[in-house]
């Protein structure tokens, strides 16, 4: 679990604090999803910035 | 009324665009005061409009089957010298002095512009309870949700005040109220239809389309929108096609996936018995139905919240020293994305590509898939959560479940009514395509509505 509102003041972020804890439980179960599939990322593979939806075709 | 009947009985003159357009007007002043789908209401310059598609007509000017036919679209895209407020008091002072691409693209095909549509606030969020605009209601039954973002999209066409309405779609919000609302929702490939003039939410996620009545009338609007163009980074040069699917089209020996891990679980028990339904008259049809393995969907739909929560924070950044301006929702999503770092959103990115390389990988065994639109029917105004299989879930999360991973993926995905629950709300199925494949996935669609797959009309249409 990531202390978010650390997060928040050490980013110099003026978010109330009841507004942080409100925030906590979706953004600790996104990055509960979210960290593993990153564990898997090859170093070629690199990000789709200007997204194209035809760019990779079976 | 569709528009191509709408559309034939102008060319007959059983009706001009003025009566056409008086009659959708007096729809709306009946209906708006409880829907709430309007923002704006421009009659006056919408009976303008009528008259000359009148007049251009009767001296064989004839623009085609959008001529004379009244639409609207979600107050997000640019109108000239008309407010456009993205549901939001930030834009509360927005009088454009141009037209978005679409808009235009319809004036030029003779559509009426009769105004501007309520929508979730800066179209972040799936209920159309718009706090600065007032909540949009269902006309199925008016104390639901009508969906959203494209909420006022969704109620104004099942109520017959407009043919067809454009909306957003950025993680359903075009499919979404679809499926709430008993209406044709159809989300194209990503390029095909330009964002130029239109109020971003996610720039990589944001993709424009129609709501209508019917499927045909769905690939009409297509016709009108689609294209190139040069102002937005984003569009596509793919050639265009006539989407309109011929009369009599068929599935019969379309290879239909069935994707039943992740689209087929948590689903309220109507939606689940509406859409096998459906698929079972589509085999019927003629059309082979093959189960089929996809990707983990569940991780397509982290990465593409990861983006959108970071490309909405970066959007909206400059706006928020002053909070008091957002809803409760939205001010929380937008919190979140500004939490986020900077890598994650490159991983994000990264696993989209990865994603994107997998998931093609379904179009060598399959045509185009079938789903359910969303695990649910339409939530009642304000209720926060959702009871699906037995998990109590936040409705936003579980409603944009099934349609958020082909904004990821850019996939053009169509939302048709496939019936209704045992409470008479409507139920929503999604076609998905390859890239570009907005043709096959209209034909597929068009051929199911003509098979039988459908609803009655909305009780207030």
């Amino acid at each position: 679990m990531k202390d978010w509102t650390l997060i928040a003041k050490a980013a110099g972020l003026d978010i109330p604090a009841k507004d942080v804890g409100r925030i906590a439980p979706s953004l600790n179960a996104l990055d509960e999803t979210f960290r593993p599939l990153v564990r898997n990322l090859t170093p070629e593979m690199e990000p789709a910035l200007s997204f194209r939806a035809d760019q990779e075709r079976a | 009324m569709t528009i191509r009947e709408a559309a034939e009985a102008l060319r007959h003159r059983r009706f001009s665009a003025v009566e056409l357009t008086t009659a959708a007007l007096g729809r709306i002043e009946r209906f708006n005061p409880v829907l709430n789908a309007f923002i704006t209401v421009t009659a006056e310059q919408a009976l303008n409009q009528a008259r000359q598609t009148d007049a251009d007509l009767a001296a064989g000017r004839d623009r085609g089957p959008l001529h004379g036919i009244p639409i609207a679209v979600k107050d997000l895209f640019y109108t000239r010298g008309i407010r456009t407020t993205a549901g939001s008091p930030i834009y509360r002072n927005l009088v454009p002095d141009y037209d978005a691409f679409a808009v235009s693209r319809l004036e030029a095909a003779g559509a009426v512009m009769l105004g501007k549509l309520n929508m979730h606030e800066l179209a972040y969020g799936i209920t159309s309870a718009n706090p600065h605009f007032g909540a949009v209601r269902n006309p199925w039954n008016a104390k639901h949700s009508p969906g959203g973002s494209s909420g006022g999209s969704g109620a104004a066409v099942a109520a017959g005040m407009v043919y067809a309405a454009l909306g957003t779609d950025t993680g359903g919000s075009i499919r979404i109220p679809a499926s709430f609302c008993g209406t044709v929702g159809l989300k194209p490939t990503y390029g095909r239809v330009s964002r130029h003039g239109v109020v971003p939410l996610s720039w990589s996620l944001d993709h424009v389309g129609p709501l209508t009545r019917s499927v045909r009338d769905a690939a009409l609007v297509l016709n009108a929108i689609a294209g190139h163009d040069p102002a937005d980074g984003a569009s596509s040069r793919h050639p265009t096609v006539d989407f309109v699917p011929d009369e009599g089209c068929s599935v019969r020996g379309l290879r239909i996936g069935f994707p039943e891990s992740f689209f087929f679980e948590r689903l309220d028990t109507d939606v689940e018995l509406c859409v096998r339904g459906a698929i079972a008259r589509t085999e019927a049809l003629g059309a082979e139905i093959k189960p089929v393995k996809v990707p983990d969907m569940a991780a397509m739909n982290a990465a593409g919240r990861m983006i959108l929560l970071c490309e909405a924070s970066a959007m909206l950044e400059p706006h928020l020293a002053d909070r008091s301006q957002f809803g409760p929702d939205v001010l929380a999503l937008l919190d979140q994305g500004r939490l986020l770092p900077a890598t994650d959103y490159i991983h994000a990115q990264r696993l989209r590509r990865q994603m994107q390389r997998e998931f093609a990988q379904v179009w060598s065994s399959v045509d185009c898939l079938v789903t359910p639109a969303t695990p649910n029917t339409a939530p009642r105004v304000g209720e926060n959560t959702v009871k699906l299989g037995g998990h109590e879930e936040d409705v936003r999360l579980a409603t944009t479940r099934l349609v958020r991973s082909m904004n990821l993926l850019g996939l053009p995905a169509l939302s048709i009514p496939c019936g209704l629950s045992d409470i008479g709300l409507p139920v929503g199925l999604q076609i998905v395509g390859p890239p570009f494949e907005e043709a096959l996935i209209l034909r597929v669609g068009a051929a199911m509505e003509d098979g039988g797959v459908g609803i009655p009309p909305c009780p207030v249409a």
